[in-house]
């Protein structure tokens, strides 16, 4: 009788166990996007700094590099330097473009004048685009093929070498 | 026919013109609204318990309605919107799910292998009471002699009689074993 109650109990408890066990170390956030291989959400920004808007539909034709980024971000400033050599070793085969994630313009416009920059940053008012993307926190970078469809999401800081295997993956010269 | 069979290919194209809106609009990825608009307070009530059942992306297991951040803020502002453009909670639901993932829902969504988590833990219930009345219905064991037997009585052995005599007078002090019988007045 306490064999069978051991067994019953071994049957029900071990699979759980398992399924656990094996999810023991995996971060839920880090799930794949459901918008690969699907049309890249289209939007229409304003740039920091004023100018005419940018929308997504005009740089049909091209990659584009989509890194939303946010001043108060540190693993954003850590890659801010790769991705400013990536828009320019890229030009103007792939368009880069930035999307300032709730902050404020006047911080964005400070830090790209600190640190440089060679590609347009957006304002997403109202985090809209932000929430379209599917962006848990940043900085949170998509590539998107020329023919507007996204490729690939990357979460996280992103070095040169990643930068340049994800562009080419989309389509971009290298 | 000809001019049908033109007419087929505009409709088609149109189709897929149509097919083609930007996916920011909800009507795009979601179809027209299925609910009826709403305003005031129903409106504030009704976001409420929709941003209930959506997975704040930058939290720890808080929901939209619960998260002060300003990403959860944003995403309450947009089912606000939605919900008072007349989308209803299953709608509002699919649309974040088509950005986030099933990951967004705080709620499985009850589909295909998620039935498991809402039936498994009924199905066990139940299962568990019917093993329980399972084991109280079964036929007892047969009473054993010990009950409904005189405590007093001896065995018909002669030998394991005086024994138990003994016994009884070493244990209890009564004399030859016999309970000392309760004085009649």
């Amino acid at each position: 009788m306490n064999r069978r109650v051991l067994v019953a109990g071994a049957l029900v408890v071990l699979p759980l166990l398992a399924v656990l066990v094996m999810n023991l170390g995996r971060d839920p956030h880090s799930i794949r996007s459901p918008l690969i291989g699907r049309p890249a959400p289209p939007f229409e920004l304003r740039p920091v700094g004023g100018g005419g808007p940018r929308s997504l539909a005009s740089l049909r034709g091209k990659p584009v590099v989509l890194n939303f980024w946010a001043t108060w971000c540190m693993p954003c400033l850590e890659e801010h330097a790769a991705l400013t050599a990536g828009a320019r070793r890229y030009e103007p085969g792939v368009q880069f473009l930035g999307i300032v994630y709730d902050d404020e313009e006047a911080r964005a416009t400070s830090f790209l004048k600190q640190r440089g920059s060679s590609y347009p940053s957006l304002m997403d008012e109202g985090g809209r685009t932000a929430i379209v993307y599917g962006v848990a926190g940043v900085p949170e970078t998509y590539f998107i093929d020329a023919s507007g469809k996204v490729v690939s999401k990357y979460a996280g800081p992103l070095s040169p070498e990643v930068l340049a295997a994800l562009v080419r993956e989309a389509g971009g010269a290298s | 026919m000809r001019a049908a069979s033109w007419g087929a290919l505009l409709l088609a194209l149109a189709g897929l013109a149509l097919a083609q809106t930007p996916s920011d609009d909800p009507r795009g990825v979601v179809g027209p609204p299925r609910g009826q608009p709403l305003q005031g307070a129903a409106l504030e009530t009704r976001t409420k318990q929709v941003a209930a059942l959506l997975r704040c992306p930058v939290c720890q297991g808080l929901s939209v309605a619960d998260s002060p951040s300003p990403t959860a803020q944003n995403m309450k502002a947009h089912v606000r919107e939605l919900v008072a453009a007349g989308y209803d909670q299953d709608q509002i639901l699919a649309y974040f799910e088509r950005s986030y993932g099933e990951f967004v829902r705080l709620e499985p969504a009850r589909r295909g292998v998620n039935w498991l988590v809402w039936i498994a833990p009924v199905a066990g219930l139940l299962l568990g009471v019917g093993v329980v009345l399972f084991a109280l219905r079964s036929p007892k064991p047969a009473p054993t002699a010990a009950a409904g037997v005189d405590p007093l009585s001896l065995p018909e052995d002669p030998r394991l009689a005086a024994y138990m005599l003994k016994v009884r007078e070493l244990a209890y002090g009564w004399p030859g074993g016999v309970p000392p019988r309760p004085e009649s007045r």
